[in-house]
């Protein structure tokens, strides 16, 4: 395994057992590497839109489905609390983690609460929809509105 | 990508906030796409989609058409 697919699997082994993104300083430490070549292979993740950093080229904002950063879009699996970037990611995240769970959002015009019960076979068909206001070829030019 | 309760309720929230109105889709579409997207994201050898990769993904939960091309500068 290439160096920067350990760091990307360890990235992801650590959002799943803490539901916080690791800073380069701690992922270095788990792995017992530089710091500074941790936050490279962030660099390149991002290169190749794996991760999506913060204007600071090196805190990660989203490694998808997760979120860096609180949202509205809460996942509950397993006990722990995660936050997903989008109503996409929020149903991915059950996914990626092979997992039954909860998803509490809110329906972006009303405000009004969202609940759903996430199965392995996927969501109890609630009557909630989805929007997608940005085409696919523009998702990754601005990801945080996306 | 948001929630929204009803199509009604999109139609709302985009002209209250200068939003083109883009496709909506439900609950089972949605979770199609979250495990086409992101059921290996966790191992070693996932990778993001490539650009035909993509398309194939999309097509087969019947999302086709310029909005839903990767490639395209044509959105629809």
């Amino acid at each position: 395994m290439d160096f920067d697919t350990q760091v990307k699997t360890a990235i992801y082994r650590w959002v799943a057992e803490t539901t916080k993104v690791p800073t380069a300083a701690e992922l270095a430490g788990a792995l017992r590497e530089a710091t500074d070549e941790i936050r490279d292979a962030y660099r390149r993740l991002f290169g190749k839109r794996v991760l999506f950093l913060e204007p600071d080229g090196e805190t990660i904002r989203m490694a998808p489905p997760f979120s860096g950063v609180e949202t509205q879009h809460r996942v509950l699996v397993g006990g722990r609390l995660y936050f997903a970037n989008c109503s996409w990611d929020a149903l991915g995240i059950p996914a990626a983690l092979h997992a039954e769970g909860e998803v509490f959002s809110r329906c972006e015009q009303t405000l009004e609460p969202i609940h759903l019960r996430i199965t392995r076979e996927g969501p109890d068909l609630e009557p909630v929809v989805a929007h997608f206001a940005v085409p696919a070829a523009r998702w990754w030019a601005d990801l945080v509105y996306t | 990508m948001l929630f929204f309760r009803s199509e009604e309720r999109v139609n709302e929230w985009c002209a209250g906030n200068g939003v083109p109105r883009r496709p909506i889709i439900g609950l089972a579409q949605l979770w199609q796409l979250a495990v086409a997207w992101y059921e290996n994201r966790l191992s070693p050898d996932a990778r993001r989609p490539q650009p035909e990769e993509i398309r194939r993904i999309f097509a087969a939960i019947g999302l086709q058409g310029p909005f839903w091309d990767p490639q395209t500068d044509q959105f629809g």
